[in-house]
Formats: structure tokens, C-alpha cells, sequence
């Protein structure tokens, strides 16, 4: 669940970063909604892949490192203390700056075969290191077991899935820089949940050690 | 009816402003007493005060013109009305203000509007209602407070934030305490925070079905009720209400004379923005008249009248009908518009419509607190004890 809600209020951010790289191709590409749609599918499928590839990095490096630590509560709270930081200076501070998955498509759409461009612009986006992807790739390393750190991706995909879904109506998002706000915005409200956790998580790994 | 196009807007004349304060005090007098005197001396004193109070504030309203200046008066009385009335009650029946979980086992917390947009996507998904308020009866019953919402908004839209709301007295009267603001540039940004927030609250009570914004960032439970602290989780609760409550609501108001909690945290008031959309009201700028002295846009304290808005002869959709702009402009070129008619058209007669429904809408709804209110104060002047 946590997974999926951390997608789903990131996913206004997401989709309000994706959509510059979507809206222009389905634009030019003048198909119709049916069209848009497998362009939004393909574009999907390929962020689904790029989550799953992250899923599984998570679960390698608890396996690695975290497992091997002695108070790994301890260090998932740092980590979610420092994440959760970066997620609310970039939310509420930094708000004119790109997500890190828009210059990554910029790379998606010099590649000249058309069926592969929103394949790959999804693909990229899903591995971009923005700061709710760190948290929930944190979220993901702290159970340490392969199926749930896929679960917890494949949840962070739907959550941010949904807000993609009304994208094919184009003209229904003529108020795009408000929602890149409110939904970066909603990621740092979501950043002081991972604070508290964090906090929280750090208190008892103290008392543990 | 004085009407001059140079000048900011007049009041009306001696004549129809008695008329209409004697229209609102029959309903007035009909709709707070409910057709009963009542026998207490103390009550009765009571109940004639705030019949009183509300026509005075009428009067003022219709024959001086001034909209702000005296709907801020009655507003925030109404709020300091409601602490005082709610906190003597929660004492008078509890013994404090804190609650206990019995008390919420038994669904005996009053309901506030500001739950409402957390208990739509739960209802629309279980047919429940995540809240442990009484449905109908008792203190403030959810069902009474979703009827009175759904009017207010069918006919104000966000207007219910500066003419309905029991809480929104309170950083309107603080932003009022300066003369000047210390904080003067507040970044335009912060207005789209309440829409976040919305976004968060309606997100986790669906996914959690609990009302996370009453447990874990309601301001207000400083000067109503809250959890009694009995864990670390609890206490962390109450450091982030009492600190949102002392910054949002009395701080950042004072600083910067603006409404901070209203216009940048409340995610009912983001929800009653888009209701803004749907309602007869509107405040409108006659780009004939205007200077573009920009005094609007210094004065809102929503945020909701920008440069670009001005050009367009329109507020922005978070605008809550409050009047300062209206009573600030000095060529009287904003006013309230029924939205399909011409700008300016008849903006006198406009005006009345919008006063009339609104302010009768909030001396009604505010009624009983008032009179609680001043009830509890005449109780400690004359016993030493509110209860
Ligand atoms: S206060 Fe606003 S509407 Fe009135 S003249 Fe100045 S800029 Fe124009
Ligand atoms: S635009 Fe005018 S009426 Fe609307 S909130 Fe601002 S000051 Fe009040």
C-alpha cells in the first residue's frame, strides 16, 4: 500500500513532467485518441520496465549491504530522513526545476524509430533519480525480499498510472504548470510522512543498538 | 440609490437601508429565537444582543457601502464566539478538551466541514463515513453539517470561507491587527499548497480511511478539541497542530495581513475554490474604470487577484468574496456580478443580493454560537465560572 500511495501523490509530478514529452508526439504524430492511447500504453509499459529493473536493484542491495549491517533500521531511517529533505527542498523550494526524468527524455526522443519513442521515454523516465523515486526505492530495500520490492514498484507505477490515464484528451490539461506545482507540492507533503517515519525509525534503531 | 461612476461605490440611501434592516430583522428575530422567548434573564439578554449585533453590522453594511470592514467584525466574532462556546461545552460535558478513545469509539466527536472532502471518496467506495461523529443529533451532527455545506456552496461557492466558516474569524481578525505588513513579498506560489494538501488528504483517506488531516495537521484542534497525549505518536501530533495554529493562524497573519491558513493550508478552502466554478456569485473588474493602480491586488488577502486576473477583468478562482478589494479600490471599480449579466450592469442591486443571502446565511448559521458565546461571558461576569 505504502508503494502505492507514494505513487499516487507523486503521480500529478509525473504526469505533469511527462506529459511535455507525451503531448508533443501524440500532437504531432495526429493520430486519434484510440492512437494516443497505445502511445500512453507503450509509453507505460516501458516506465512499468524501468521500475522493475529498480525493484530488483533495491532488493540486491539489501541483500548486499543492508543485511549485513547490524542496525539496518537505523540506517533506512537516515536514509529516509535524507531523502525525505531533498523530496520537500525540491516539492516546496525548487518547484521551477525539471524532474530529473525530463532531460532524460530529451535523450528518448533523438531516437528516430517511432515505435520505439514512447517505449524508451517511458523507460528512461522510470529509472530517473528523482527524490520520491529514492524514497520509494528505500521503502522497497527495507523488506529485503525479492517479491515484495517488485510488489512495492509495480504499487508505485499504479498510484502514478492513474494520473496518466485522462492524458489521450489533451486539451483537458491546458493548466499544466499549476498541476506540476500541486503535484510537487503533494510529494513534499507525502516527504513529511518519510520524515516522521525516518524520525521514528532512527529513535528505535538507537534504542536497539 | 447614490450611484456615481467616479467614485468608489456608495452606500444606499437612509431610506432603503432601513427598509431592508427592518426585512432582516424580522427574520432574524423569527430564525434565532425559533418562535420561543426564553425565560433565563441571562439567555434573554443574550439572544437580544446578538439580534442586535447582526442588524447593527446590516445596517453598517448596506448604508455605508462597506463590505470588508464590517463582515471581518461579525466574522471574527463569530470565531471567537465558537472557541469560547465549543471549549465551555467540551468542559461542561467532558471536563476538558482532550478526548478520550472511548469517546471516539463512540462516535461522539463533532463534526467540522473541514472533513469533508476526506469522507467523499470513502463514502463514494464503503458507504461509510470515516469519521466518529454522530450522523444525525448531538453536538454537530455530520448530516446537518453536509446540509448546510451544500447550500452555502450551491450559493456562495468559496464565498463560505469569508461569510460561513466558524474557524476563518480567526486569521482574518490577525491579519487585521497591523497597519502595515513586516512580510510584504509572499511568493504567488503558496496559493496552489491548499490543493496540494487536498490532494494528500483525499489520497490517504481513501487509501487508509481515516480523516489524516484532523489527526495529524487540523490547526484548529488548539482551540477546540484534541487527543489526549498518551503516546510519542500523539505527542507529535500535538507539537504539529499547536505549532500550525500559532504560525498559520496568528503569526503569518499578523506579518503579512494575510488570510495564511485560509489561502495557503486549508484543503476545504482548495475544494470550495472549485466550487467557486459553480455557483451565481462572482466578484468582476470593470476594465473601463480601472487605473491599474494595482491596490486589489496589495490588499487580497488570498492572493486571488494577480496582474494578469486584473487584465482579464476577473479574480482568481480562490477569490472568497470577501469585499476588500472592493471597498479598496478607489475608482469603484470591482464588485459583486451575477455571473451571465453585464459588467458593471446594475451593480448596486447586485450587491444587495449577494449581502442579503450571504450575510443572512452567516447570521443563521452563526446564531447560536454568538449567543452561547456571550451567554458563557455573561455566566463568568456573573458567577466567576463559563459552565
Ligand atoms: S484597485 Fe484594482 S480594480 Fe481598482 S483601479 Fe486599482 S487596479 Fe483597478
Ligand atoms: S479578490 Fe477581492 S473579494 Fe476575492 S478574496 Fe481577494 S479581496 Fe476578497
Amino acid at each position: 500500500m505504502k508503494g502505492f500511495f507514494l505513487g499516487l501523490s507523486n503521480g500529478a509530478t509525473c504526469v505533469a513532467y511527462c506529459t511535455p514529452v507525451l503531448i508533443p508526439y501524440m500532437l504531432g504524430e495526429g493520430k486519434n485518441i484510440a492512437r494516443n492511447y497505445i502511445a500512453l500504453t507503450q509509453f507505460l509499459l516501458g516506465r512499468l520496465a524501468g521500475y522493475l529493473v529498480f525493484a530488483f536493484i533495491a532488493w540486491l542491495i539489501n541483500l548486499s549491504i543492508l543485511d549485513r549491517l547490524g542496525s539496518k533500521g537505523f540506517l533506512i531511517g537516515v536514509l529516509y530522513i535524507v531523502f525525505s529533505c531533498l523530496l520537500m527542498i525540491y516539492a516546496f523550494f525548487r518547484t521551477d526545476v525539471p524532474c530529473a526524468a525530463q532531460s532524460i527524455d530529451r535523450i528518448a526522443r533523438k531516437i528516430k524509430v517511432p515505435l520505439l519513442i514512447p517505449t524508451l521515454a517511458g523507460l528512461l523516465s522510470g529509472i530517473a533519480l528523482c527524490p520520491p523515486f529514492l524514497l520509494a526505492m528505500t521503502g522497497a530495500a527495507a523488506e529485503g525480499n525479492l517479491s515484495y520490492s517488485l510488489f512495492f514498484f509495480f504499487m508505485f507505477f499504479i498510484g502514478t498510472s492513474i494520473f496518466f490515464i485522462p492524458i489521450p484528451f489533451v486539451g483537458a490539461l491546458r493548466r499544466i504548470q499549476a498541476l506540476q506545482i500541486i503535484g510537487k507540492m503533494a510529494s513534499g507533503i507525502v516527504g513529511l510522512y518519510y520524515l516522521y517515519a525516518g524520525i521514528i525509525a532512527v529513535i528505535e534503531g538507537v534504542r536497539g543498538i | 440609490m447614490k450611484t456615481d461612476p467616479h467614485k468608489a461605490p456608495q452606500g444606499e440611501s437612509i431610506g432603503t437601508t432601513i427598509v431592508l434592516t427592518m426585512v432582516m430583522a424580522v427574520t432574524t428575530v423569527v430564525m434565532f429565537s425559533q418562535g420561543k422567548m426564553p425565560q433565563d434573564p441571562k439567555e434573554l439578554i443574550a439572544l437580544a444582543l446578538t439580534i442586535l449585533f447582526a442588524n447593527t453590522i446590516f445596517f453598517l453594511l448596506i448604508y455605508t457601502g462597506r463590505t470588508d470592514r464590517y463582515r471581518a467584525i461579525y466574522f471574527s466574532t463569530f470565531a471567537v464566539a465558537l472557541v469560547i462556546s465549543f471549549i465551555s461545552h467540551m468542559f461542561e460535558v467532558r471536563g476538558s478538551m482532550s478526548l478520550s478513545e472511548a469517546k471516539v469509539f463512540q462516535c461522539e466527536v463533532p463534526f467540522c466541514h473541514l472533513v469533508i472532502p476526506m469522507t467523499l471518496v470513502p463514502v463514494a467506495l464503503t458507504k461509510t463515513i470515516i469519521f466518529p461523529g454522530s450522523l444525525i443529533g448531538g453536538y454537530a451532527s455530520i448530516a446537518s453539517m453536509f446540509v448546510i455545506w451544500i447550500g452555502a456552496t450551491l450559493a456562495f461557492g468559496r464565498g463560505f470561507c469569508s461569510w460561513g466558516c466558524f474557524y476563518g474569524g480567526l486569521d482574518d481578525g490577525f491579519s487585521r491587527v497591523l497597519k502595515r505588513p513586516v512580510i510584504k513579498n509572499i511568493n504567488p506560489k503558496w496559493i496552489y499548497l491548499p490543493f496540494a494538501v487536498l490532494l494528500f488528504v483525499v489520497l490517504t483517506a481513501a487509501a487508509y480511511l481515516s480523516p489524516v488531516y484532523c489527526s495529524w495537521l487540523c490547526p484548529f484542534k488548539a482551540v477546540t478539541e484534541f487527543k489526549a497525549v498518551t503516546s510519542t505518536t500523539v505527542l507529535i501530533q500535538t507539537i504539529i497542530f499547536v505549532s500550525l495554529f500559532i504560525g498559520l493562524v496568528i503569526v503569518l497573519p499578523i506579518l503579512t495581513k494575510k488570510r495564511t491558513q485560509c489561502a495557503f493550508f486549508c484543503p476545504f478552502g482548495a475544494m470550495q475554490s472549485v466550487t467557486n466554478k459553480i455557483n451565481a456569485f462572482d466578484v468582476r473588474i470593470d476594465k473601463e474604470k480601472c487605473l491599474k493602480c494595482k491596490r486589489c491586488i496589495q490588499v487580497c488577502p488570498t492572493l486571488s487577484m494577480n496582474e494578469e486576473s486584473l487584465e482579464q477583468g476577473r479574480t482568481r478562482i480562490t477569490c472568497m468574496k470577501c469585499g476588500k478589494c472592493i471597498d479598496n479600490c478607489p475608482k469603484g471599480a470591482i464588485g459583486y456580478h451575477i455571473k451571465g449579466t453585464d459588467i458593471p450592469g446594475k451593480r448596486n442591486v447586485y450587491r444587495l443580493l449577494f449581502l442579503f443571502s450571504a450575510f443572512l446565511f452567516l447570521a443563521i448559521f452563526s446564531s447560536h454560537i454568538i449567543e452561547d458565546g456571550i451567554m458563557r461571558i455573561l455566566k463568568l461576569i456573573t458567577t466567576g465560572s463559563m459552565i
